[in-house]
């Protein structure tokens, strides 16, 4: 070894009179801990045989097996030069001792011990053992692959975790799952129904979703293509009476899972459907999901609604978190979400105007708000002239100035507004505004606050 | 970052309150490290992240605090040029003066960030020197007491005469013969330089103490 680090050492010591530990010394000079010691050990010998100059003192580690009040027990100890035979002796086995520390001052306690490492470590703190002689070779530090892995999984339990909470509570903190849950449905609908906006959709659907979201709309999917929308809506056409109320029913259902009332009346309706001529694997995945909890169905659902429409619907879902999270205290929020959804419309734009209206609703004034979504919610699907079913859902009760008004003001609504508008006005220039109109007539809430909120805007 | 000046009273307070909090810790330890009172009395506490020695005698630690309590004032206004705790031996004559020179920047340019962590280490350096400042000094003859003198700027001393923060704790101009040690050497322990704060820890050392 080279002899400068006595000359390290005796000027750590004693010209600016620190503590030197052999953990200081070790993060200092870059050393091993077990070469650190082994120079204060030579430090210590060499100044000892010189006996000149000022005292020096020493702190010992010691570490051994000895009995205290007739146990054994394996006992570490750091204790001074004075006391070190002492301790020694005491040890029935002495398994290891070398210099702790070497200073000019008597140390009157440990204190100083302490905080001398403190600061070493602390600025060495992501590699403060990288000289340490412990080793454990099965602790390797993640790759940052395997790191943004695991923080996905960290990630997604959260989330699902959220989903769930709102959806066995009340809708308080429901803003979240109601949202997610019924663009699922609704984007499974949608792809069946409508093969066009799922095969458009599927591009995005595969980048966006996740693995697992990417195989079951890729079930779904060809399923929905193999049944083009000729054969569904054949199928439809035969009980078009039947169907379109059913239609309505479980595009409530489907949009409504977030409340837990809602979900409960939905499934009941989706089952009859099921059993009923309806019998596309839309149907029965929906059962699974309202079988299932509505966690399960969130989670299915996400990646299908991504199919449906990924940017509507997740600029949606967006728009009914925000809102939701400000008014989390009425169930009718919840309720109004899930209507939204519901509109299975093939063409996407009619999903959107329902959606949009909704979560204007649900943005608009609180106050106003749960009065309205407190009332009953009713749903009307018809075909428009195109041929697209329109499900359009109103709060008897509410009044149409105020769903129009409300929207504007909120920030959440405009964001939302921006891509309704678009989907909204072509919608309306399609679809002839008089079903909308008579609908809206009948349902005088929803229906004419819809209008109003795409003229508007 | 905002930049605060001594005109914001409210940044005035912080730096006093870290500075006397600081001195309490000091003193305490000045008092354990020097053998001034007995270490029955003292009992291990952390501040600053580490562990320090503090006495838990409550006449004295009110003494501290009281005494703090007056100098907080002055050094909210820049008042304050040393905190001296001076170690005097039987006859009252001063063996050592560890003197905290302080110097607070005219204009404080701080950033919320890096202040506090930063001024804590470098608080936990100064306590660190002052624990080990007896392998620099003399050991000190039995039956020591100590004395906590401030010097203040200007006219602040007349301010303090006429207010009394504390009831019943009023403040009296120095002895000369406690302000004053012949034969004294100067043994640097410590400076420290921050944003909010400089500050430089010296000991006056009487050369004969058992004289």
């Amino acid at each position: 070894m080279d002899d400068l680090y006595l000359d390290n050492i005796d000027e750590f010591v004693n010209d600016q009179n620190k503590i030197v530990t052999y953990k200081w010394l070790s993060l200092t000079l870059g050393v091993h801990v077990n070469t650190a010691k082994q120079m204060l050990y030579h430090y210590l010998e060499q100044k000892r045989n010189e006996s000149s100059g000022t005292a020096l003192h020493a702190t010992y580690l010691v570490s051994g097996k000895c009995v205290v009040n007739g146990t054994p027990c394996h006992k570490v100890s750091v204790v001074r030069e004075e006391k070190l035979e002492a301790v020694k002796a005491k040890m029935e086995m002495t398994i290891s001792v070398h210099v702790y520390s070497v200073q000019r001052a008597e140390l009157k306690d440990s204190s100083p011990l302490y905080t001398t490492d403190y600061d070493a470590v602390k600025e060495n703190l992501k590699n403060c053992s990288k000289y340490s002689a412990i080793r454990c070779a099965a602790a390797v530090p993640m790759s940052s692959a395997e790191l943004q892995r695991a923080q996905e999984i960290a990630l997604v339990p959260s989330a699902e975790k959220e989903n769930r909470k709102p959806g066995l509570n009340e809708p308080a903190a429901t803003s979240k799952p109601s949202a997610k849950p019924p663009a699922g449905i609704m984007g499974m609908f949608a792809s069946k129904s409508a093969s066009k906006v799922q095969e458009s959709s599927k591009e995005v659907k595969t980048e966006q979703k996740d693995d697992s979201s990417s195989v079951e709309t890729s079930k779904t999917k060809p399923a929905s293509k193999a049944n083009p929308m000729s054969n569904f809506f054949g199928k439809s056409a035969q009980k078009k009476v039947e169907e379109k109320p059913k239609k309505s029913i479980k595009e409530e259902t489907d949009g409504g899972s977030t409340s837990s009332a809602s979900g409960n009346i939905k499934q009941s309706q989706v089952s009859p459907k099921s059993d009923g001529e309806v019998k596309e694997e839309q149907s029965k995945t929906s059962r699974a999901l309202k079988s299932e909890t509505k966690d399960t169905r969130n989670k299915t659902k996400r990646p299908e609604v991504v199919d449906s429409d990924d940017e509507p619907v997740e600029s949606q879902q967006k728009k009914r978190r925000r809102i939701k999270k400000p008014q989390p205290d009425s169930s009718d929020d919840e309720v109004v979400p899930d209507s939204p959804p519901v509109p299975n419309i093939q063409t996407p734009s009619p999903k959107k105007q329902v959606k949009k209206e909704t979560v204007s609703h649900q943005e608009d004034g609180s106050v106003v708000k749960r009065r309205k979504r407190r009332r009953v919610l009713k749903s009307h699907t018809f075909v428009d002239e195109e041929g697209c079913f329109v499900t359009e859902k109103g709060y008897v009760s509410e009044s149409y100035s105020e769903s129009e008004e409300e929207p504007e003001p909120t920030s959440q609504a405009k964001d939302s507004s921006s891509l309704k508008q678009s989907f909204g006005k072509k919608e309306e220039e399609k679809k002839e505004k008089g079903q909308k109109k008579t609908s809206a007539a009948s349902k005088p809430t929803k229906q004419p606050s819809i209008m109003g909120f795409f003229q508007k805007k | 970052m905002a930049t605060l000046t001594r005109q914001d009273l409210n940044f005035g307070q912080v730096v006093a309150d870290i500075l006397c909090e600081f001195l309490e810790v000091a003193i305490h330890l000045i008092l354990y490290v020097r053998d001034i009172y007995p270490s029955g009395i003292f009992q291990k506490r952390q501040k600053y992240n580490v562990p320090v020695q503090m006495s838990c005698h409550p006449q004295l630690n009110q003494y501290i605090q009281d005494t703090l309590h007056c100098v907080k004032p002055l050094i909210e206004k820049n008042e304050a040029e040393k905190v001296v705790v001076v170690i005097m031996n039987k006859e009252h004559h001063p063996v050592e003066r560890f003197v905290f020179e302080i110097s607070q920047p005219p204009l404080l340019a701080i950033s919320s960030e890096t202040l506090l962590s930063h001024v804590e280490q470098l608080l936990r350096a100064m306590i660190l020197k002052i624990s080990v400042c007896d392998a620099v000094l003399d050991s000190n003859p039995p039956g020591c007491t100590f004395t906590v003198l401030v010097h203040t700027r200007e006219a602040a001393t007349r301010n303090m005469e006429k207010v009394q923060v504390i009831k019943d704790f009023p403040w009296i101009v120095a002895d000369e013969q406690e302000v004053h040690m012949e034969e004294a050497k100067l043994i640097p322990l410590k400076t420290m330089t921050s944003d909010i704060l400089k500050m430089q820890l010296y000991v006056e050392e009487k050369t004969q103490k058992s004289s």
